[in-house]
């Protein structure tokens, strides 16, 4: 596209206004988002905005404090295991989610439509070798499979955000990825799914469920990024 | 939207390698004094509704979220590996910035805030596929006197 105005604004992906609960800031991002309305000539203005996101005021303080939330057990040795793994990483996590809760509010339900334990179980369908698993719902694989993957991660990320101390957005998910056991079903599923029959899978497993720098980590055999065909 | 040292290498090589399609011609227009403008929101956050039909993976149609609309009432069923929902479940006005917008309102700094604002699926689809989309949108902003339109990407 090319936009006549454009703000181009240093925040992280999923936060084009900086930061949550900071309607200061907020705000400013906006007003030097339409004041691009006035004061200039086109054909093309294209603006930066000067400022990071804030820190929440604990984080200035905290930052250093934050601990990985979870004790692991060791790496389970096949993956039928997987999904006991992660079972017990969640109810182990639970507490911490529910601290989260009491400080901020309850969640919004997940979007996918099935439990959470269930999703898990299908994960560990697929962790398996099981292409079609038997589900109830009337959604598309693709599309229970990818909100079912966004909800648990962000149920995850809530309950990390329920432990003392702030991490940083990058610690937070180097700790999903790298040491979760969520983490390790999500990507053995995957790895069925980049030989699936079905195209839109095969471009979900390549795209949309494991960030490309953690492949190496979570997708035995498949160190490097695949096709996304 | 982030600055590229900002991601991971790998990230920053597919980034960088994707191809744009030409966008011809040159949009500008000029227009009224902000602080007399009828401003909407049009987010690519994937929000709609709870309860309402959630976004698929590759979908060109969008939703139609009213300006009085409760913040909790809304969900998002974009996904992303990149980023999580917790920002947005805190604060909806992170990726939709629609409490900024009254606030900009009561102060004058616009004319007025649009009755209807819209969503749609970022990612997915290339600018001549969502074409058909956006030119339904622009008569429905039209349709609302709407004469400025503040696009969010996620």
């Amino acid at each position: 596209m090319r936009l006549p105005r454009f703000l181009w604004v240093p925040f992280e992906l999923g936060r084009p206004f900086g930061a949550p609960n900071e309607p200061d800031f907020q705000r400013r991002v906006l007003r030097s988002a339409l004041e691009l309305f006035e004061g200039h000539s086109g054909p093309v203005v294209l603006a930066d905005f000067p400022d990071d996101a804030p820190l929440r005021t604990e984080d200035e303080s905290e930052q250093v404090g934050w601990a990985c939330p979870v004790v692991f057990d060791s790496v389970p040795e096949s993956r039928s295991k997987f999904v006991d793994e992660t079972l017990a990483e969640m109810s182990r996590l639970a507490p911490w989610h529910e601290v989260y809760v009491e400080a901020r509010g309850a969640p919004a339900p997940g979007a996918s439509g099935l439990l959470f334990a269930r999703v898990v179980e299908l994960l560990g369908e697929f962790a398996e070798g099981e292409l079609n698993p038997e589900v109830e719902s009337e959604k598309a694989t693709q599309e229970w499979l990818r909100l079912g993957c966004d909800d648990l991660r962000t149920w995850y990320m809530e309950a990390a955000q329920g432990q003392p101390g702030r991490a940083s957005s990058g610690d937070l998910r180097d700790w999903f990825w790298r040491k979760t056991a969520l983490a390790r079903l999500i990507g053995a599923a995957a790895e069925t799914l980049l030989d699936h029959p079905e195209p839109i899978l095969r471009m979900l497993a390549a795209r949309a469920l494991v960030p490309r720098e953690y492949f190496s980590v979570l997708l035995a055999g498949k160190g490097s990024m695949p096709s996304e065909n | 939207m982030v600055r590229l040292a900002d991601i991971s290498e790998v990230e920053r090589a597919h980034l960088l390698a994707k191809e744009c399609a030409p966008f011809p011609g040159q949009p500008w227009v000029e227009g009224l004094p902000l602080s007399d403008r009828r401003v909407a929101l049009v987010t690519s956050a994937g929000l709609h509704r709870v309860g309402e039909q959630a976004f698929s993976l590759v979908d060109l149609s969008y939703r139609v979220i009213p300006s009085d609309l409760e913040a909790s009432d809304l969900t998002m069923t974009h996904s992303s590996v990149h980023f999580d929902r917790v920002g947005f479940r805190e604060d909806v006005n992170l990726v939709f910035p629609i409490d900024r917008l009254r606030e900009l309102e009561n102060e004058g700094v616009i004319g007025s805030v649009a009755d209807r604002h819209y969503s749609l699926m970022g990612a997915g689809w290339l600018p001549q596929q969502i074409e058909p989309t956006m030119r339904e949108l622009a008569r429905l902003l039209k349709e609302d006197d709407v004469d400025a339109v503040c696009l969010v990407p996620v």
